[in-house]
């Protein structure tokens, strides 16, 4: 099995200095599930949409199971959001998983079948960030490279 | 060893109550010094751990974890609210006395964890701080779980380690107390706080207006989830007749539930708090350490000096000192240690009174301060995740006068009723 050479990586990241309203605005822009927040190259971090749903949502949210009964907005919803906009993306990325450029597309799909993320970011042999790998581009191009092979 | 059992057993408190690491973690390496160092053999270990305690908490973590997924305790925590029609009062008097049920006929941890969270949801709703609602649900949940043998995990460890002591046996001698007790408590917060909740009349409406029942329609297996946990409830009530422990009940309750009402079991299975059977299991073999080493009969000694062998004595004595060492550490391992303790002073003969004492300051001790009890530690844990954390002081300020009131009636209770 090859490497990810061949498939394309999007440039999805944002500092680490950079605001949750940033990282959000970059994120929608990317059009990915998650964006590596990258200091000096590395990458310290994944910033998701989990991350930012939570981010915007009342933090007990997470704890609840039910809640069809609700009908109308939380009246915590505005202010919550109001109040994570200038908060520093370092308080809400989540520890990173990576993919190697150079490492085999099996091991790439084992990452990804075992992990939540649907983007994760790709590094080079120096552990520099090259670029995020979405989920759904990385099955699609081994698809397509399983049916020339075929 | 008898030194090295108790360095063992003191260190293990200590780290859990100033928090080192997580208590599963410092009881396992407790157990783990007990056996490599010989305070216990191998197979002594084993027989030391109380597998009744275990299979009955499994038992009730699977019925209550399914039962969750119906929506039901989210119904009833709807109802409260929408039942108290914006008095703060009456909204104070009904969480405390659902959450006290809930505690008495699930478990308190269990019942905190199913109420805390929806909570935090209506208070946003009503616009009020969730801290003082989450106050009295931890407080009711420590009192309402004493009334039963299953309420509270001091509760079950004594109930399985006394056959004797039936179901029913815990229900007609701590469920008055308990209920009178939770009475007088929730009068006081409802003064306490009537002010500092002012709920507006278009909030209640709002939450007044909304489909309880909504995610109970949603929901697969309602019908048979539910019929599971009242049967397993009536189950307890009858055990003694049946000659089954509870242990049995819960876990024929929980199969059933798994045959009729789980689609996949290895997710029902997740229910299972598995870090807290660990914990269990870590005490239960240092405890097993202690009484192997000699240590419990000797602090059963100085305990019959000290109240020279008067049963009134021996009783308060055993009430107020639980209460305050479930203060300073955590009512688990404290009436992990305590049970062979009441046990060796009755070489005599059994008293119930004694146990009823142990049982009461252990559960009202989980008041006093937020480590004293699982329920508690949960709680703060929801509550922080969410924001809103709670401090040691803020709760003790609460915790110690409710523990100091909850105390004097039972001391009455025992005088007047048991000795």
């Amino acid at each position: 099995m090859s490497t990810l050479h061949d498939i394309a990586l999007v440039d999805g990241s944002v500092d680490v200095s950079a605001t949750f309203a940033e990282a959000a605005a970059a994120l929608s822009a990317s059009r990915l599930a998650a964006l590596a927040v990258v200091d000096e190259g590395r990458v310290v971090g994944l910033f998701t949409d989990e991350e930012l749903l939570l981010g915007i949502s009342p933090r007990y949210l997470d704890e609840l199971r039910h809640t069809a009964f609700l009908e109308t907005e939380l009246p915590s919803l505005r202010e919550r959001a109001r109040d994570v906009r200038e908060e520093p993306v370092r308080k809400h990325m989540r520890r990173p998983i990576t993919i190697e450029l150079e490492g085999s597309s099996m091991h790439a799909a084992e990452r990804f079948v075992h992990c939540d993320e649907g983007a994760l970011p790709v590094v080079d042999d120096h552990d520099r960030f090259v670029g995020m790998l979405s989920r759904t581009e990385f099955a699609h191009a081994l698809l397509k490279r399983l049916s020339e092979g075929a | 060893m008898a030194a090295v059992a108790v360095v063992v057993f003191l260190g293990a408190l200590g780290a859990i109550a100033f928090e080192w690491a997580h208590r599963t973690k410092i009881a396992l390496l407790g157990a783990a010094v007990v056996v490599l160092v010989g305070i216990l053999e191998e197979e002594q270990a084993i027989e030391a751990v109380d597998w009744s305690t275990l299979g009955l908490l499994v038992g009730m973590m699977i019925i209550v974890g399914l039962t969750e997924r119906t929506g039901v305790f989210t119904y009833l925590a709807l109802r409260v609210a929408q039942l108290s029609r914006g008095h703060t009062v009456r909204l104070i008097f009904l969480l405390s006395g659902v959450t006290g049920l809930l505690s008495a006929f699930l478990d308190n941890l269990t019942a905190i964890l199913l109420v805390v969270p929806i909570t935090l949801l209506l208070a946003d709703l009503l616009r009020i701080s969730p801290i003082p609602l989450v106050l009295v649900e931890v407080l009711a949940s420590n009192i309402g779980g004493t009334a039963t043998l299953i309420g509270d995990p001091p509760n079950i460890m004594i109930g399985t380690a006394r056959p004797e002591l039936s179901f029913l046996d815990f229900i007609v001698n701590l469920a008055p107390v308990a209920i009178f007790t939770l009475l007088v408590v929730t009068s006081g917060l409802a003064l306490f706080y009537r002010r500092q909740l002012r709920i507006e009349p278009e909030r209640a409406m709002e939450v007044e207006r909304l489909d309880a029942a909504a995610d109970m329609r949603e929901a697969p297996y309602v019908k048979r989830s539910l019929a599971v946990l009242l049967g397993t409830i009536v189950g307890f009530f009858l055990h003694a007749p049946l000659h089954l422990e509870p242990a049995v009940v819960a876990l024929v309750g929980a199969t059933v539930m798994l045959l009729v009402a789980a689609d996949d079991v290895e997710d029902a299975l997740e229910r299972v708090e598995w870090a807290t059977i660990f914990f269990f299991i870590g005490l239960f073999v240092m405890v097993g350490g202690l009484e192997e080493q000699g240590v419990i009969d000797r602090v059963a000694e100085g305990f019959a000096d000290l109240t020279g062998g008067s049963r009134s004595l021996e009783a308060l004595v055993i009430l107020w000192g639980s209460a305050a060492g479930s203060a300073v550490v955590d009512n688990i391992p404290f009436t992990a240690a305590m049970i062979p303790v009441v046990d060796s002073l009755q070489a005599d003969g059994f008293d119930d009174a004694a146990w009823w004492a142990l049982a009461l300051g252990a559960c009202f001790g989980g008041n006093a301060t937020i480590i004293a009890a699982a329920a508690n530690v949960a709680a703060s844990g929801v509550l922080e995740r969410s924001g809103k954390p709670i401090s040691f002081l803020g709760f003790l300020r609460v915790g110690l006068p409710v523990t100091a009131v909850s105390l004097l009636i039972a001391t009455l209770y025992l005088l007047i009723f048991q000795l």
